[in-house]
């Protein structure tokens, strides 16, 4: 057969093999084949099964992309920072007047310092503002009804004015001196 | 008669009207221009506030051997032993550098020199990083042009200029490696994508060239050998094998490894280390998949194509596993480093590596020190990720896989945000880019309807149904006006948060330390050089000073004179003698020192200006390196109840051992603060414990006129009768 002169430079038996299984269905000159066709299957009867292997197919690329927005999340409200330094999750100081144990929010004196709740909430500010351009991108598709177009716009301006004011609280809250 | 006399004028303006597209090519070239004179301006506050000098304390050694090297030409630096630091060892110098910006630096100082502009060297050191930063913005309009388009690349360009994550390791005096090595990271990316995109042998042996140029001038490099080939596997995965992406990873790998080994440092690392490994595994992926594809090609069957594409995977995986295990046991292929293992598994670096453990810029990042260095960028990342997968393509999938190991990265260390920041530029950019277009084209489609209606409007019923649109098309076009005015305000908040951040936190020399004085003076404290000066004038020239490491670069920079240990930190034992001659009494360290020769003692207070980065801040770090190697220093004994204390409950072990009394000899009678009693610690905030300190083996040689550095001098052993 003409396709064998074309075949690959060096067939192990095995291609040989496949090859020479395709051509002639009937008969097969693998000798595993026939080892296993007497000693266990001649006597052991393989029972039938409707197993079939996990197909993988790729998701896509919103579902990765959704994935993706989570694991931001996560970095950014620095979840490394909590694991390794293990910050308590939200400060404590003592008020000098009454006695009273009153909690503090924002670690102050340092930029590279968080308590695991600051750090959760400002990371959640930074992801609802990036949503929010997403939302106003989805409003300008031409493909939809206009109501849902107002309410997505509407959604997105509102997530990103409130995502920028908090965030810049935050940051005014917890450097004192910040652009001054 | 006027008519006449005005026709040539207004041919004249008629001939000076350009056309659209000529237009607009003046535009984003003044944009470039700009941008790349803003890039530069912005980073020399310092310049213009103290004086064009080198800051912090790797550019002194970066500083020293340009200097060597344009006094002794090239052979003699790259083969140059540098006995004058790490006494008695020695440093290889010309071994363990990486040479790009030295190289870099003096290339600009010949070419300077030969324009005959007569300029110092230092001159040349301090400006380098500005301009190379200048020269990254238009890399970036290049890169984000080829990515998306020319206004994403203008985004991009503006963006990189002023961030403040890049802007922190490239102000002006920063002559360190990661001012030339971003500049050629993110030139390196953009020839690669380029070829990738091109499929052209010439860019791909372009990107080669770029990677050399990257692995001459940063260790950072490792990152680009596992990124290019993390995408690569990624392309193939999702289905985007082809014949450019062939060509040009290829001719990059193979090309830039062999380039990769001409620098001494690097060496054979690129066919032995576990962490190149990756590189060469897709390599052999690469080819395999060309056999395949070859081979499909060649066939017409594909049932049989399946049966051997299935063997020859099996096959490939079983050899390449067997190969990485027989070169791992065998120990040729050496396992990951700690430092960059520490980037996998962050945890590994506080328990078995105090070093780098110790050093501030490897903590890991916290969420107001990605606000600081990014602000509006924050936003608009994940904006940016979101417009990239709604089109994906071999440029796209590169940026994103750019972006999100690079924040990864970011997250596990602080110094680190370096790196993701032209990542998340080029990101932002896009959503900007994408977003603004859109606004744009609702502010424009409204204005044709309206002009088309006016135009062909004529019959009743056109007009009515104009009118009912007309209704809602002013109230778009109005909310698109305003919301690119938002757009605008956003972005200009940005540029006022960034210039902020570069006048007030990154712009400082750290060798220079500035105050406010009691009525909002400026007070300039410039004791370190005072101290270095007065070592390069009053000692003899073969005195060696034992400081700690942090201060070695700029003692034998500066000061001129051998040192014991420096910031290079390539010899952990050698830190860890220092670090227990420092943290005993003054009998055993004595001993020590003398079997080191140490003449002089180099300490850092800042007791008296409250001055909060010196050396007994630092001690305990020297009492942990010190007792990882020598077991008889228990880092216990230095605490009470676990709390690190110098006052009058501190530890006797704390109280009597050579640092304290170093650093506070003759402070017991100072007075430091209103209101306070003598020897009132200003940087810890307590009054110390032992005041009346007598040194045996030492004697004061010199104090600072702030206090700040003391040194030291190792008195001869007495004469024996």
């Amino acid at each position: 057969m003409s396709q064998k002169t074309r075949m690959a430079p060096k067939p192990d038996p095995q291609s040989l093999s496949a090859t020479a299984a395709d051509s002639s269905a009937q008969v097969s000159i693998d000798p595993f084949f026939h080892i296993l066709k007497f000693v266990p299957y001649s006597f052991l009867r393989p029972p039938r099964l409707r197993l079939k292997l996990p197909s993988f197919s790729l998701p896509s690329a919103m579902t990765v992309f959704s994935l993706i927005l989570l694991t931001y999340f996560m970095v950014v409200s620095g979840f490394i920072y909590d694991v390794i330094v293990e910050p308590p999750g939200i400060g404590s100081t003592q008020d000098p007047a009454t006695g009273a144990v009153r909690p503090v929010v924002f670690l102050s004196g340092r930029v590279n310092g968080q308590y695991i709740i600051e750090g959760l909430s400002s990371g959640f500010m930074f992801v609802l503002g990036g949503i929010g351009i997403v939302l106003l991108d989805l409003a300008l598709d031409k493909n939809r009804a206009r109501s849902i177009k107002v309410s997505y716009s509407i959604a997105g301006i509102s997530s990103i004015v409130i995502a920028y004011v908090m965030t810049t609280l935050f940051i005014r809250i917890k450097i004192p001196g910040y652009l001054r | 008669m006027a008519a006449v006399a005005n026709m040539p004028v207004s041919d004249l303006l008629k001939s000076f009207k350009l056309k659209t597209k000529q237009q607009e090519l003046l535009i984003r070239v003044s944009i470039l221009c700009l941008v790349y004179i803003l890039a530069f301006i912005t980073r020399l506050f310092s310049v213009l506030r103290y004086e064009s000098m080198i800051h912090e304390f790797d550019p002194y050694f970066n500083y020293r051997t340009t200097l060597y090297l344009t006094q002794n030409g090239f052979y003699d630096f790259w083969n140059w032993f540098d006995y004058e630091s790490w006494y008695p060892l020695g440093r290889i110098v010309g071994g363990t550098l990486y040479p790009g910006l030295m190289v870099t630096a003096a290339l600009i100082y010949r070419i300077l020199h030969f324009l005959r502009f007569a300029v110092h060297i230092r001159e040349v050191c301090v400006l380098t990083a500005p301009f190379f930063a200048s020269n990254t913005t238009l890399v970036a309009y290049f890169f984000g042009k080829e990515i998306w388009d020319t206004g994403a690349g203008l985004v991009a360009a503006i963006l990189i200029a002023v961030c403040p994550g890049y802007i922190s390791r490239s102000v002006a005096g920063s002559y360190d490696n990661e001012g030339v090595a971003i500049f050629a990271l993110l030139f390196t990316f953009y020839l690669f994508v380029k070829a990738v995109n091109t499929g052209s042998l010439a860019w791909s042996l372009a990107s080669a060239f770029g990677y050399f140029y990257m692995v001459s001038a940063w260790g950072g490099y490792v990152f680009i050998i596992n990124l290019i080939p993390l995408y690569v596997l990624v392309l193939l995965i999702t289905g985007r094998y082809s014949m450019r992406l062939y060509v040009a990873y290829n001719c990059m790998y193979v090309l830039g490894m062999l380039l990769a080994m001409q620098i001494r440092f690097v060496g054979f690392q690129h066919v032995q280390s576990g962490e190149h490994m990756a590189a060469m595994g897709v390599f052999f992926l690469m080819q395999v998949f060309y056999f395949l594809d070859w081979v499909k090609h060649m066939l017409s069957d594909t049932k049989l194509f399946q049966a051997f594409l299935r063997i020859t995977v099996t096959c490939a995986v079983t050899v390449g596993t067997i190969a990485l295990g027989l070169g791992m046991l065998s120990g040729y292929i050496s396992p990951w480093t700690g430092r960059f293992y520490s980037l996998l598994d962050p945890t590994y670096a506080k328990d078995h590596i105090p070093i780098i453990a110790s050093v501030s810029e490897h903590q890991p990042t916290a969420w107001s020190s990605f606000m600081f260095d990014f602000h509006i960028l924050l936003f608009l990342f994940p904006a940016g990720l979101y417009f990239c997968f709604k089109r994906l393509s071999d440029a796209t999938i590169f940026i994103v896989m750019y972006g999100l190991t690079s924040m990864y990265f970011a997250g596990v260390m602080v110094r680190l945000i370096l790196v993701a920041t032209p990542a998340v530029c080029l990101i932002s950019a896009i959503a900007v880019s994408a977003t603004v277009k859109n606004l744009t084209v609702l502010l424009r489609s409204k204005n044709k309807g309206v002009q088309t209606g006016s135009t062909k409007g004529s019959g009743s019923s056109k007009a009515s149904s104009k009118a009912l649109l007309d209704q809602s098309q002013p109230f778009q076009k109005n909310g698109a006006i305003a919301l690119l005015f938002g757009a605008f305000y956003l972005l200009s908040k940005y540029a006022t948060h960034c210039t902020w951040v570069t006048s007030e936190a990154y712009s400082s020399p750290s060798i220079v330390l500035a105050a406010r004085g009691a009525h909002g003076s400026r007070v300039i404290f410039d004791d370190y050089r005072e101290a270095y000066f007065w070592l390069r004038q009053n000692t003899p020239p073969d005195a060696k000073v034992m400081s700690w490491w942090d201060y070695g670069y700029q003692i034998t920079a500066m000061g001129n004179r051998t040192v014991i240990v420096d910031n290079n930190t390539w010899n952990n034992t050698h830190i860890a003698t220092v670090g227990r001659a420092m943290s005993s009494y003054e009998d055993e360290a004595i001993e020590i020192m003398r079997s080191l020769d140490v003449d002089y003692v180099l300490v850092v207070f800042g007791g008296v200006t409250g001055y909060s980065s010196d050396d007994i801040n630092k001690f305990l770090w020297m009492v942990r390196i010190g007792g990882g190697v020598f077991p008889v220093i228990k880092e216990p004994d230095y605490l009470v109840n676990g709390e690190y204390r110098v006052d009058k409950g501190a530890a006797p072990k704390m109280l009597n051992c050579l640092m304290y009394k170093l650093c506070y000899y003759r402070f017991g009678e100072m007075l430091t603060e209103y209101g306070k009693p003598p020897g009132y610690d200003r940087a810890r905030g307590v009054e110390i414990g032992n005041k009346d300190i007598k040194l045996e083996h030492l004697e004061e040689a010199f104090t600072t006129s702030n206090w700040i550095v003391r040194i030291y001098k190792v008195k001869p052993p007495n004469n024996r009768w």
